[in-house]
């Protein structure tokens, strides 16, 4: 149907410039007439691609992708934090002018305030359905239809605040409605993000084309929101909830929440108390008063709705009901989205507003009607047949596509359950142009919509987001997942010289900033923790490859220790500390603790818990921290590609750079975070990570009574995996003696790598955390076994603990001295833990089948 | 006639439960024929949060949230009612209707009223129609067959084809198993007939509530004897919802008292909802009283 032109062809003549490809057929061209010459509105973008020409536009795309994957733009589909789909989006932006737009809009306008009215007829007097403008059995045996949320009523005039619309443009060029999003619609902060980065990578494309700017309608969506509590406050505090980060537009959770300036929740964030829905945070609970719910309806309170949801907050309904928190969209908006209300729009229209509909949907039919399920049976190759309700795991089915017995077998269930089917016409959807690698190629489009309840009516998004099918032998965009984006611009005559408040106008004080959910904390406590034993585990790592490897002969007795501190460094035990064979032959074990993902403690596990919990975190990342981490995960990959048929040759190389991204991290958490609580947590996790970790690693190696050479080479070791070496030649020559190191290691307050600098950095950080108001005067328990700590290191004498015990053979002060301090950690990061982070075990069912009438 | 109904449930807990969040259909709604003169409800330990409303159905609802520490949850419901007595067997004779006539007329609804009634000829949580059942219903509900008259041959039916056992069953027990192994316990008679009778095109609705049990004659009647029940009611024009109890093989009248009603058990379970910790293990135990005063 089409062919591929090159861009070359295109440029050589500005006069009479050429399409790249041929018309389509039985479609609308977004950016070329009938003649075959570009459109007036798209002459702009046509001639900057081609002035910039193929390099230069292949640079631009690559652009666009790092852009995205720093970005942390991902379309998750898969759970592998190493590499998440990245969001996919074309350069060549959707152009769409003004005039044009217009009518558009004031389509999607309208269709909002319809399907708002829908909303509060079907929760509330049902006339839609007593008069039958709607056939009841639509709505009464849609899932979605929650008769719980009867009566349900949010302040203000609107129900209904966000809604979107999937749209094609049929032969015509006229835009056509295939779909409705009402429960939790999403794509705003896709489209946000879209226009971010084409604006960022053709930025002289974008200056000149008078692009309508999108900012003005996350105003609205600010202003909507606190307005819905303005009769109660002035400061709402308003959360935006996410499933979470194995949602797959978590990004545009994390987006939104932080353009917005709103915190990121999960249900588990949130609870229910005294009527009232509150925010677990580090301050103790912070009541919610508004929030932008991103969660489907069912699984939003299993106390109500599904009681198997993982993800809710139990009594939200009823806090709902009894108007102490608003949800936008509010629950039981899903119905809306049932395809078979397309087929009654237009009365429903003239019947709730007096007015015939302005955007047209699809032709569709309801198979619920004797007729219309006869020219659906006698049609079917031509429609697409859909489920009359719409749910996660409705399909459609395509006439055309189907063989023999699947036709018979679709057939068998309209004619079984009619009212449960609804059949509707194919529109292909308008050719848009895309830059696919040196080329522009045609594409079929579906563009989505959006809107937002404002004072007055609906406001409209000035664009939207456009979305191509991925290669052109595709008749049909499917799904967000399956298809390539395109930022969609509205173009003026005149720049857009709207000026706006600067969105974020509210006054927010400190406290409220620093409020962060427990969740949070929780997470970054482990970011920092995971971080700091992937970097020491790392550490030792390179070291005993070298050591192994190295010009000087390494005696067995020497290799033995490291080799067995490293087992108890990771935790992988046994391991090194019980099997001769092993540490005979311990390449394969050594293999495995790098890059074995699935072993607990194995370098690459604290690798990707670490990411994991960034990714739970995602919102408070800054843009420099995503980077590296992107940085981080191209390492990992490139260290497993080493270590693909086990140790490699060169064992430590592929290590360094992940040592060096790990401490790029460290370093930007130094040098570029605000000293705010999830800074606080951050560090305490790291400098309480790195104590541990000294203590084990001082307690495996250093206690072992063993002939000079070899303590020598131990102790260098060491010193050599902490960074400490060459301090400690510079300061006690080749005077290899035990408590010389422990000095050094242990008690030299100056070395931020010593034992005590991190414990008397944990004292400073315990003062800084906020305080509960019923605390009895004097030191709280973790304050008492810091200080213990403290001192027990203070008063240590080195001497002493470097003497070896005639009965053991060991240094028994030395061990016990490390062992006393780890105990002393593990309790201090339980109590920190009770204190902070947030324990509540998932909520169970009062057993239902126990409740049974017996007569 | 009236009544005093007492409602007393109890749950036990292995250990405490530290947050509730439930929600209860305990307080009978008023019907055309049921008055309710005074109610009270009682929750111990006292809840942090109450809430009186109603519901899709008209249903009374009681929705409360427990924030103290508590082994042990008692919910004690108390009501007076004042029920008329209806001349059954006239409203049999008048109401001729026949099952054809309001199958035909259900097809085209022309009135809101059999607009709305749709709602209880769809499948629901607990309701799936199926041919079986359709199979196993259809003779009784046949075209010529005036519509009452079938659903009180149908009540009939299933008492005498099906035997009354608390152990055969329970609440997920579906329809076409209770079909299968002929017995059961009054909520399953109930949802058995709604499954079959909304088979065979007609709507059906769960009623459930209370039963006085008449003590045997010089006997006193015995406190908490008594338990919840179940039955269905049929829609016919004109009369509106018609109740029959298939445990007990006959039209209530007088003697049943309806707490609520819906498309099945789903719609109006007595007490749902989620506890947080409480352990493993949770003892109920329900007593009802239903007395004539």
């Amino acid at each position: 149907m089409t062919s591929t032109g090159s861009l070359s062809a295109a440029a050589s003549d500005d006069l009479q410039p050429q399409a790249p490809y041929a018309q389509p057929q039985g479609a609308y061209d977004e950016a070329f007439d009938f003649a075959r010459a570009v459109r007036p509105h798209w002459q702009l973008v046509m001639d900057n691609i081609a002035r910039l020409g193929d390099d230069a536009m292949q640079d631009r795309y690559r652009r666009a992708q790092r852009i995205l994957r720093d970005d942390g733009a991902t379309y998750n589909l898969n759970n592998d934090p190493l590499s998440p789909t990245v969001w996919s989006l074309d350069i060549v932006p959707n152009v769409i002018e003004q005039a044009e737009w217009q009518i558009v809009e004031r389509g999607l306008a309208q269709r909002a305030t319809l399907f708002d009215l829908i909303y509060q007829d079907l929760y509330g007097e049902q006339r839609l359905l007593k008069e039958g403008i709607i056939p009841s059995e639509i709505i009464f045996s849609h899932p979605g239809f929650l008769r719980q949320c009867h009566g349900l009523k949010l302040p203000g005039t609107h129900q209904l605040i966000f809604h979107a619309v999937d749209m094609v443009r049929g032969q015509d060029g006229h835009f056509i409605a295939i779909g409705d999003r009402t429960q939790a619609p999403s794509g705003t902060g896709y489209a946000l993000e879209n226009r971010t980065v084409v604006s960022r990578v053709v930025p002289g494309m974008f200056r000149n084309a008078n692009v309508l700017r999108l900012s003005s309608f996350f105003h609205t969506v600010r202003q909507t929101l606190a307005n819905l509590v303005a009769h109660k406050t002035d400061s709402p505090r308003i959360v935006v909830l996410t499933p979470g980060a194995y949602s797959s537009t978590y990004f545009e959770h994390a987006y939104l929440a932080n353009y917005l300036g709103f915190p990121l929740v999960q249900g588990g964030d949130l609870t229910v108390r005294n009527g009232k829905v509150w925010m677990k945070s580090l301050n103790g609970l912070t009541q919610v008063d508004v929030i932008l719910r991103r969660m489907d309806d069912s699984y939003c309170d299993q106390s109500e709705l599904r009681a198997d949801s993982r993800l809710g907050v139990p009594g939200l309904l009823e806090v709902a009901r009894n108007g102490n928190v608003v949800l936008a969209n509010p629950l039981g908006s899903g119905v809306l989205e049932a395809p078979a209300l397309l087929a009654f729009l237009p009365q429903i229209s003239q019947f709730l507003l007096n007015e015939p509909l302005m955007l047209p949907s699809v032709r569709t039919w309801w198979c619920g009607n004797p007729d219309e399920k006869n020219y659906v049976l006698a049609n079917l190759e031509q429609l697409i047949i859909k489920p009359a309700y719409r749910s996660y795991n409705s399909r459609s089915v395509y006439g055309h596509s189907l063989d023999e017995q699947t036709r018979r077998e679709i057939i068998e269930q309209i004619e079984q359950n009619p009212h449960s089917y609804v059949a509707q016409s194919y529109i292909p959807g308008a050719i848009a142009p895309i830059w696919n690698a040196h080329n522009i190629e045609p594409r079929p489009s579906i563009f989505r919509g959006f809107t937002v309840a404002d004072k007055e009516g609906y406001c409209v998004m000035p664009g939207g987001l456009t979305r191509v099918a991925e290669s052109t032998a595709e008749a049909i965009v499917t799904s967000l997942s399956g298809a390539m984006s395109k930022d969609t611009w509205v173009v003026s005559d005149q720049p857009d010289n709207s000026s706006l408040p600067v969105l974020d106008a509210q006054p927010r004080d400190r406290a409220e900033a620093s409020n962060l959910p427990s969740r949070v904390i929780e997470n970054l406590f482990w970011f920092g923790r995971y971080a700091e034993r992937a970097e020491l585990s790392l550490r030792l790592m390179r070291t005993i490859f070298k050591q192994l490897n190295g010009i000087e002969p390494f005696p067995p007795e020497s290799r033995d220790v490291l080799l067995s501190a490293m087992s108890q460094l990771t935790g992988c035990l046994p391991g090194f500390t019980e099997d001769p064979e092993l540490l005979e032959n311990p390449n394969d074990e050594l293999a495995a603790l790098v890059i074995d993902g699935e072993r607990v403690g194995s370098i690459k596990y604290n690798l990707q818990s670490m990411l994991a919990c960034g990714e739970q975190v995602k919102e408070m990342l800054s843009a420099d921290t995503r980077i590296i981490l992107n940085e981080l995960r191209d390492h990992i990959l490139a260290v497993d590609e080493a270590y693909r048929d086990g140790l490699p040759a060169v064992p430590e190389e592929s290590l360094d750079s992940l040592v060096t991204s790990l401490l790029a991290l460290s370093g930007l958490t130094h040098e570029s975070m605000l000293r705010g609580m999830d800074w606080m947590f951050q560090e305490i996790g790291r400098r309480t990570e790195r104590a541990l970790q000294t203590a084990t690693l001082l307690k495996a190696t250093l206690t072992s009574h063993l002939p000079s050479l070899q303590q020598q080479q131990i102790l260098e070791s060491v010193l050599l995996s902490v960074e400490a070496l060459i301090s400690f030649r510079r300061r006690y020559r080749t005077r290899a003696r035990i408590a010389y190191g422990l000095d050094l290691l242990m008690i030299d307050a100056s070395n931020p790598r010593s034992l005590i600098y991190q414990i008397d950095q944990l004292r400073k950080y315990l003062n800084e955390l906020p305080r509960s108001y019923t605390q009895s005067s004097g030191l709280n328990a973790e304050n008492r076994l810091i200080i213990k700590s403290l001192n027990d290191i203070q008063l240590a004498d080195l001497e002493a603990l470097a003497l070896i015990d005639e009965d053991t053979e060991t240094r028994v002060n030395l061990e016990q001295l490390m062992t006393q301090i780890s105990d002393q950690l593990d309790q201090f990061t339980s109590l920190l833990s009770d204190k902070y982070f947030d324990h509540t075990a998932g909520p169970q069912q009062l057993i239902k089948a126990q409740w049974k009438a017996d007569i | 006639m009236r009544y005093r109904v007492r409602h007393l449930t109890e749950y036990q807990y292995s250990s405490a439960v530290t947050l509730c969040y439930n929600m209860t259909h305990l307080l009978p709604r008023n019907t055309p024929k049921q008055q309710c003169l005074s109610q009270r409800i009682l929750v111990t330990p006292t809840p942090i949060y109450q809430s009186a409303g109603e519901d899709y159905f008209g249903n009374e609802t009681f929705y409360f949230s427990i924030q103290e520490p508590h082994k042990k949850l008692a919910i004690e419901v108390e009501c007076f009612f004042e029920i008329e007595e209806e001349d059954l067997p006239n409203q049999l004779q008048l109401h001729d209707m026949t099952c054809g006539d309001l199958r035909r007329l259900l097809a085209q609804p022309w009135t809101p009223e059999l607009r709305m009634v749709k709602e209880f000829m769809l499948d629901s949580t607990h309701i799936q129609c199926s041919k079986l059942l359709r199979d196993y219903a259809a003779e009784t509900f046949a075209d010529e067959v005036p519509v009452l008259q079938a659903a009180l041959d149908f009540t009939h039916k299933i008492f005498t084809e099906f035997t009354f056992d608390a152990t055969a069953t329970d609440v997920t027990t579906p329809a076409e198993t209770v079909l299968k192994e002929r017995r059961g316990v009054c909520q399953d008679f109930a949802h058995f007939a709604i499954a079959c009778i909304r088979s065979v095109g007609l709507p059906a609705r769960y009623v459930s509530g209370y039963l006085e049990t008449l003590p045997p004659p010089g006997q006193e009647k015995l406190v908490g004897a008594d338990a919840s029940h179940a039955w269905f009611a049929i829609y016919v024009p004109e009369l509106g919802w018609v109740e029959f109890d298939p445990t007990n093989d006959l039209m209530p009248n007088g003697q049943h008292i309806v707490t609520a009603w819906g498309r099945d058990y789903a719609d109006v379970s007595p007490l749902q909802g989620v506890i947080f910790d409480g352990g493993e293990t949770h003892s109920l135990s329900v007593s009802v009283d239903v007395q004539r005063i």
